[in-house]
């Protein structure tokens, strides 16, 4: 998923755990619940976390904690099988089983639930799985909220035992199948004031909400994309996307800005001398999209591998370029 | 690590391709085994003087290629294309720095910051003069061989240096060895680029043979033991 950036963290903490539990929680989710097996408690997180996952076919993915944040024993994030998955989802539904170990990062949180009067908190599908947390805080700590959730199907929807435990009136199930879509201008266009709007979800309904709340305070709107914007064509003035795997934050490349000057300016940083593409020190791993090479060092057997780029010079020819960082 | 001897640029080193690789890979050698020699005599007597004595000279060669890159623009930089003027300039600026950060280290083991050529570089600061004003293309051919032998150094100095707890001096090193891979990259892209004729050829051979004879020499414990020795000869007189 791609994340709103707003905590900086390129400490990487890496923890071996075991699945202690799987759980089907709709027709295409399935939860795991991960902890030592030593039973040392877990690192502390907050609504809004997310670790990455390091899976044995060697991809990396992340996935929002969806579990009780109190509970020091365990951790539980929660996978859609998804047929256009890059084989992340897949290989979690395929191959993790009740006793295996993985490898994850963090918790890191950009999305983390700031203070408010009220909150309304708007899921779409697996994009639940940030919010669930928040609503246990929003809870315990007697905030109001109102959660609207949406789905292709009621069976399809996870964890509605768990919401329904919330549930005093404030809560909006929308599968569509019954329902349509959500009707967003219904919940966002008599928003009272001090009310902080979360969405977590596909792209569309992201772009939709975003449109809706267009008049809002810039700090009412706290969103956090499955996937990155898509953008179906480079853009004419050779802007483009990246994504940093390790953490899924998106950054936006403007045309004429460097690739190293972006990722700089992001807080990342990158070995470099030259900025010439002449030293190589900048090297970077490239897990996805089409590199630019402009640079005057790497061979026409690396160019054309396509798995790394000195961001110094070297820019993108599709969409969006994704990073090993 | 990518192999900035690689880099991309004309083909005016092909002939000599061979030769040219060998003389950087000797020079390399040469600057690592004196550099360990020199760190093994250290470990038996760790006297921060004579670590102040043996950067002496590099600090000076920092200084040094300041001075060489702005005549090499002052006096060829118009046969460049401009992107070479300004990666040459940029090239002396981070020479600059390495001569600051250098000379801080230096001043805090105790010595001071060379103003003029110390005697033990003197041979090396000659031979690169000597080469800048024959030929345009042979002074970037002398440092081309001295910053790559100075590459050799860097194992043996992060070593040596964090045995003793020398972290400034490592911290140092550890940024001129980044730097070096561009400056290096940049003298063979520009040797590659603008090598024409068999006479600019057997200027940078020359060049690059003399260097490849001198480069080493400064990292030896022998040449350290021979500037303290000077250094001390004329206190004793006066005593």
């Amino acid at each position: 998923m791609c994340a709103e950036p707003s905590v900086l963290d390129n400490i990487e903490t890496t923890h071996s755990l075991q699945v202690l539990q799987t759980t089907t929680e709709s027709d295409s989710v399935v939860s795991l619940e991960l902890g030592t097996s030593d039973g040392r408690p877990m690192p502390e997180w907050q609504p809004g976390a997310h670790i990455d996952v390091m899976l044995a076919n060697g991809l990396v993915r992340q996935y929002s904690l969806c579990g009780n944040y109190a509970d020091r024993s365990r951790w539980r994030i929660a996978v859609l099988r998804d047929p256009s998955s890059r084989g992340g989802s897949q290989f979690i539904h395929a191959s993790v089983r009740t006793g295996q170990r993985i490898q994850v990062a963090g918790p890191r949180n950009h999305f983390p639930l700031i203070a408010a009067e009220r909150y309304l908190f708007i899921a779409g599908g697996i994009g639940i799985t940030p919010i669930l947390p928040m609503l246990q805080k929003a809870s315990e700590t007697g905030t109001p909220w109102t959660l609207v959730y949406g789905g292709r199907s009621r069976s399809s929807m996870a964890f509605l035992d768990n919401i329904r435990r919330y549930d005093s009136g404030n809560v909006f199930l929308i599968p569509q199948d019954e329902c349509g879509h959500i009707d967003l201008e219904r919940f966002l266009s008599r928003l009272r004031p001090q009310t902080a709007v979360y969405c977590c979800g596909p792209g569309p309904l992201i772009d939709a909400v975003e449109t809706v709340c267009q008049t809002f305070p810039p700090a009412a709107l706290h969103r956090e994309r499955f996937s990155p914007r898509q953008r179906t064509e480079v853009a004419d003035d050779g802007s483009f996307e990246v994504m940093l795997a390790k953490s899924g934050r998106v950054i936006q490349v403007a045309a004429g800005e460097s690739l190293l000057s972006a990722l700089e300016d992001a807080g990342y940083k990158v070995t470099n001398s030259c900025r010439a593409g002449i030293c190589g020190t900048c090297l970077l791993n490239v897990l996805g999209g089409t590199p630019d090479h402009q640079d005057d060092l790497l061979s026409d057997d690396q160019r054309e591998s396509g798995t790394m780029i000195l961001p110094c010079v070297s820019r993108c020819k599709s969409s969006q370029l994704i990073l090993d960082l | 690590m990518l192999d900035v001897k690689k880099v991309r640029g004309g083909n005016g080193l092909d002939p000599i391709g061979a030769e040219v690789d060998e003389i950087l890979a000797s020079a390399e050698e040469a600057a690592r085994v004196a550099t360990k020699s020199f760190f093994d005599s250290f470990q038996t007597d760790p006297n921060p003087a004579a670590l102040a004595t043996w950067l002496e000279t590099r600090v000076w060669r920092e200084i040094d290629y300041v001075y060489l890159l702005n005549d090499q623009i002052r006096r060829y930089g118009m046969r460049l294309q401009r992107k070479h003027i300004t990666l040459l300039a940029k090239q002396s600026f981070q020479e600059a720095e390495h001569y600051e950060d250098l000379g801080r280290v230096l001043e805090n083991l105790g010595g001071t910051v060379p103003t003029a050529v110390p005697a033990q570089a003197q041979e090396w600061s000659d031979w690169l003069w000597d080469c800048m004003g024959r030929h345009h293309l042979a002074g970037i051919a002398a440092w081309y061989v001295s910053e790559t032998s100075a590459s050799g150094s860097f194992e043996p100095t992060f070593e040596g240096c964090g045995r003793h707890g020398y972290t400034d001096v490592v911290k140092c090193y550890k940024q001129i060895e980044i730097d070096e891979k561009f400056h290096t990259g940049l003298g063979r892209q520009i040797l590659s680029t603008y090598t024409q004729t068999d006479e600019d050829r057997a200027e940078i051979l020359r060049a690059m043979r003399g260097m490849q004879k001198i480069a080493w020499k400064t990292f030896t414990p022998e040449n350290v033991a021979a500037s303290m020795a000077a250094r001390a000869t004329p206190a004793a007189a006066a005593n």
